[in-house]
């Protein structure tokens, strides 16, 4: 639907119908409530409130094992954080790996929503079917099936691709930095590819037919109709699903604590934060990285929605 | 209809196969790891040299039992209620946002979103603080509560899109004929709506069957601790030796369902996703 | 305000599904059947089922007085600790009895999160008992946990390979010697590299070995700890861990070399020397069992004790284990301490070394004859737990192992003049609070 879901008008018959009964309006603006309220409320209260625990934690110097040396330190723990290089260098890896995971799932996935879109009628199921394999898996699953591909010990892709330039037996890809990230980031391409094809697919059945077949009539090649075309016209799509999947890589989590566990500079923010709140137990540290970290989604957001004009409130989105 | 050339034909079938390889081979991959010897996974091979069950019986019926079996015992119960709470309360939310004049609809799908777009770690860390402090710490429904924070933003969305979809003539049909606003909407659009709600379960399902950053901060015991998390619990034959045979073969066990799934209901699940989703 | 006629019933329907949805999942989210007063939890690390095995065997000799149900741990030891902390910081009381390893003690001890050992238990449980498990058991003089297995480190070697290069295992053997021996003969070394726990254990070993240590003043407060890795240890350490990684000494997978990887690598073609714990000697039989390894392999492995850094200095090997706590707020402290003085009877320990390969941390249960015949090695073991030295025993360990694991890797990127500086400066600031970690 091309409307705000939110400011979505109901047929003119009803609202007429709505003047003269308005005991029944205000009944429904009550059950209106008594039927999203609580839905309202959980969410509410399992984000809102941690939030703002966090952050008057944050003011704290904290450690759970030594409960009796809390200390009131305003906002000392935010002033470490941001003066460490630890903070920058995981922010810089985060951002590496949001943009060319984003970029790459951008591109695969607009192939792989061509292809659904265009499959005949006997192949749809197939692909479909595959397709939602990866978008269903377990993140830790697909972790562990990239991992010990590539371990040095468990794995394959060594005696496989001996033949690349810069592959051999002895090639140790969790040992450094680049490797290490490349298989990071192809296992968090591989699982989240499908979603971002399947907004794409959903972007792609709105481009109105007549405008391609104009364009094929008129002799435009199919690069030509692809860029003057289809993808203008479904730039809202690709704009949302760029979004949704940039602001869920940036979180990314699972990936990195299985494969290097953030060793050899892959730690991303969230391991940061993992580690400093839950295996330091430095609660006061931790959560300002947690404020800090829902600051950095929260200014992405705003950027996306006030510069790029991406209309979210139009769009169903969600991991 | 076009007629599809042999050219074509080929393209497709190329295409196709790139597909499925694409999709399937990290599963292929665990899959034939899963059936390897202990001894036999520095093979550096893909296909295990004699394919063995020890990893299975490890985690079924032997040491591993007790880890995994209550593990995956608290997946699924702990992802099926979250599911369900979601489900019913999206349900509700969604059916007033798609169907009823109320003030301050926009405000809930905003929070929705906002709250889809969390980052789950910056939550966790009160949230254990909140959880050991009430008694929730390493409980089923300390891992349901914030599960929800996951299932509904989405749930909620996908149901409103569907909502809008369905023929309310037919609630306003029985409105005329005396029902009730709830009335109508139980006999008349529940029905309706059910695939919608049916096919909003799978995927909300599947998002709490992913979930590993709350099942490794919110739990300690084979109390609560879901698959993802107990996955880090397991040992080889001494501390020190590695568990790839049983991570692997835990790994293919909790794929099954969602393979099944996705078999049984591929059509729902991308029109679920795709559903009113933009439009341009 | 007018009532519209269906808006009760709507309500109460509704408010109905909510509580007995939220009702429903309460019952069923697992609290668990209701456990009698003399059950003891038993946290256990992961293992081949000897401490579970105890816990039956010691429940059924109490007579009913108690008994023991065991939960396990992460398998990590840090992730352990972080478990343990976490539980115990949460004033949780169904931490009866705990399998903690010494580093992690004097964080534990000091918060008073651990319920202090009756002077008759610690009397009894500590006969015979050897120093440096002693010392892991021990937080400002007091004995705040009960010993119950010690682990550490011995030099496994293949015999054809240390022919071939001459060398006289019967004598002590040095880390330039084995580094020599292994370059010579075109073999890979056996280490830990990984930025791991096992880094911190090389480490510390190096350091000792050398005479220095890592913590000056275990006892001061975070923002006063003096380290030792600055000193002529420090700098010896930083040259072996620096030329094995330079000159590739320790195969390619040394900066991801887990204490599995470092077998796997020794059972191979390349093996040579490797500096392991005692599971090396089942598992290698094991695999001879099940057929994927040569026989003749495991008959040319030989062991002496963990290499010394200087000619002439007795080395320090590194000491593991796991020792039993009780935690403050349980139910049930006195019957924790009786079921603890159970399970470390030396017969229980014996039997655990033999049947899950973790070498007793009493001195009379390696008098046992099973234990000899399992492990050959077990006299060579004992000597090492006698030289061995502990980790720095301070409430900060988690902050001085962490800072060291990720300034010490990879190790090729180890250097004598400027690592042991830049691990100090590093942790020093960790501990003022002043980086992150």
């Amino acid at each position: 639907m091309s409307h705000d879901a939110a400011t979505d008008q109901k047929p003119g018959q009803h609202r007429k119908q709505k003047k003269y009964v308005s005991d029944r309006a205000r009944a429904e603006k009550r059950l209106g409530w008594y039927l999203a309220g609580p839905a309202f409320v959980i969410m509410l209260m399992v984000t809102l409130y941690p939030i703002l625990q966090a952050f008057f934690d944050s003011l704290y110097a904290f450690r759970l094992t030594a409960p009796d040396e809390r200390e009131f330190i305003w906002f000392g723990n935010y002033i470490t954080v941001l003066s460490d290089s630890v903070w920058w260098r995981d922010f810089g890896v985060t951002v590496l790996i949001t943009i060319i995971t984003v970029a790459v799932e951008l591109v695969l996935g607009f192939a792989l929503a061509l292809v659904m879109n265009k499959a005949i009628k006997s192949l749809r199921g197939l692909l479909r079917t595959a397709i939602l394999v990866p978008y269903g898996i377990i993140t830790v699953v697909s972790a562990y099936a990239w991992f010990y591909a590539f371990d040095i010990n468990s794995g394959y892709i060594n005696s496989w691709f001996g033949w690349l330039p810069g592959i051999d037996q002895e090639l140790n890809w969790f040992a450094e930095f680049w490797p290490s990230l490349f298989v990071i980031m192809a296992s968090e391409i591989w699982k989240t590819t499908p979603f971002i094809s399947l907004l794409l697919l959903a972007g792609l059945a709105q481009v109105p037919g007549e405008l391609t077949e104009a364009a094929e009539v008129d002799g435009a090649t199919w690069w030509e109709r692809m860029r003057r075309v289809i993808i203008p016209n479904m730039k809202a799509a690709i704009m949302v699903a760029v979004l949704f999947r940039a602001l869920d890589a940036f979180r990314i989590f699972d990936n990195v604590f299985i494969m290097t566990n953030g060793a050899h500079g892959t730690e991303v923010l969230s391991l940061l934060a993992y580690r400093t709140s839950i295996t330091r137990l430095e609660i006061g540290l931790g959560s300002a990285i947690s404020v800090l970290l829902f600051i950095c989604v929260l200014i992405i957001s705003f950027i996306a929605v006030k510069g790029f004009k991406v209309d979210l409130a139009g769009s169903q989105g969600g991991k | 209809m076009r007629k599809s050339t042999g050219r074509e034909k080929m393209w497709w079938a190329i295409i196709t196969v790139f597909v499925l390889v694409y999709a399937l081979f990290p599963v292929a991959s665990i899959f034939a790891t899963s059936f390897k010897a202990p001894s036999d996974l520095t093979s550096g091979e893909f296909l295990p040299n004699g394919w063995t069950t020890e990893n299975y019986e490890q985690i079924l019926v032997g040491s591993a039992q007790d880890l995994f079996l209550s593990s995956l015992w608290n997946s699924i119960g702990i992802s099926l209620i979250a599911t369900a709470i979601a489900v019913v309360l999206a349900t509700l939310c969604a059916y007033a946002i798609a169907r009823l004049d109320f003030p301050g609809k926009k405000l809930v799908l905003t929070t929705a979103l906002a709250v889809s777009i969390f980052p789950v770690i910056s939550i966790v860390t009160p949230l254990f603080n909140v959880w050991r402090t009430i008694g929730l710490y390493d409980t089923w429904l300390g891992l349901i509560i914030p599960y929800l924070s996951l299932t509904l933003p989405i749930s909620i969305w996908t149901l409103t899109a569907f909502f809008k979809q369905i023929p309310w003539e037919l609630e306003q049909a029985a409105q005329v004929d005396g029902a009730t606003t709830w009335q109508a909407f139980r006999k008349a659009i529940v029905p309706l709506a059910a695939p919608g709600v049916f096919t909003t379960a799978i995927i909300a399902f599947f998002i709490a069957w992913n979930d590993f950053v709350y099942g490794i901060s919110l739990t300690s015991t084979e109390a609560a601790r879901p698959v993802p998390a107990a996955l880090a619990f397991f040992t080889g034959a001494s501390q020190f030796q590695a568990p790839t045979g049983a991570i692997s073969a835990a790994a293919i066990i909790v794929t099954i369902p969602i393979v099944l799934l996705v078999l049984l209901f591929q059509r729902q699940i991308v029109s679920g996703l795709t559903q009113g989703a933009v439009k341009g | 305000m007018p009532t519209m006629p269906a808006g009760k019933p709507a309500r109460k329907r509704i408010t109905g599904a909510i509580f007995t949805m939220i009702a429903s999942s309460l019952v069923l989210s697992g609290c668990g059947p209701a456990q009698a007063d003399n059950t003891l939890t038993w946290y256990i690390n992961p293992d081949n089922g000897g401490q579970a095995a105890i816990a039956e065997k010691c429940s059924a000799e109490s007579g009913g007085e108690y008994r023991i149900e065991t939960s396990l741990l992460p398998t990590d030891a840090a992730a352990q600790r972080e478990q343990l902390a976490r539980r115990l910081a949460a004033g949780d009381a169904s931490l009866d009895i705990m399998s903690i390893d010494p580093p992690f003690i004097p964080e534990l001890a000091e918060p008073g999160f651990l319920a202090p050992v009756p002077e008759d238990v610690a009397e009894r449980t500590t006969k015979n008992v050897l120093e440096g498990a002693l010392a892991g058991a021990t937080w400002k003089d007091e004995l705040v946990t009960v010993p119950f297995w010690a682990n550490t480190q011995i030099l496994w070697y293949r015999k054809s390979v240390a022919e071939a290069a001459g060398l006289d295992m019967s004598n002590p053997v040095t880390w330039k010697q084995v580094m020599d021996a292994a370059k010579e003969q075109d073999k890979y070394l056996g280490v830990q590299g990984a930025q791991a726990e096992s880094m911190t254990v090389w480490v510390n070993s190096l350091i000792e070995s050398s005479g220095g240590e890592i913590l000056e003043n275990p006892e001061a407060p975070a923002d006063e700890m003096k380290l030792g890795l600055t000193s002529d240890a420090g700098r010896t350490a930083a040259e072996i861990i620096g030329t094995i990684g330079d000159e590739g000494l320790g195969g390619p997978g040394l900066a991801t070399s887990t204490e599995n990887d470092s077998m796997i690598q020794f059972q191979g073609d390349k093996g040579s020397f490797m500096v392991n714990y005692p599971f090396v000697w089942p598992a290698t039989k094991a695999a001879v069992e099940a057929g994927t390894l040569e026989k003749s392999v495991l008959d040319d492995i030989g062991w002496a004790l963990y290499p010394r850094t200087l000619d002439g200095e007795d080395t320090a090997p590194p000491l593991g284990g796991i020792n039993l706590g009780v935690g403050a707020e349980s139910d049930n402290v006195e019957l924790a301490y009786k079921a603890i003085e159970c399970i470390v009877q030396p017969e229980n320990q014996a039997t655990y070394f033999v049947t899950n390969g973790n070498p007793p941390s009493n001195t009379e249960a390696y008098e046992d004859p099973r234990v000899e015949e399992q492990f050959p090695m077990a006299p060579t073991i004992r000597d090492s737990l006698e030289l061995a030295a502990p980790r720095p025993q301070t409430p900060y360990y988690n902050e001085i192992s962490t800072g060291i694991q990720q300034t010490w890797t990879p190790p090729d990127e180890v250097e004598a003049d400027t690592t042991p500086a830049e691990s100090e400066d590093f942790i020093i600031a960790v501990l003022r609070g002043e980086k992150l970690l």
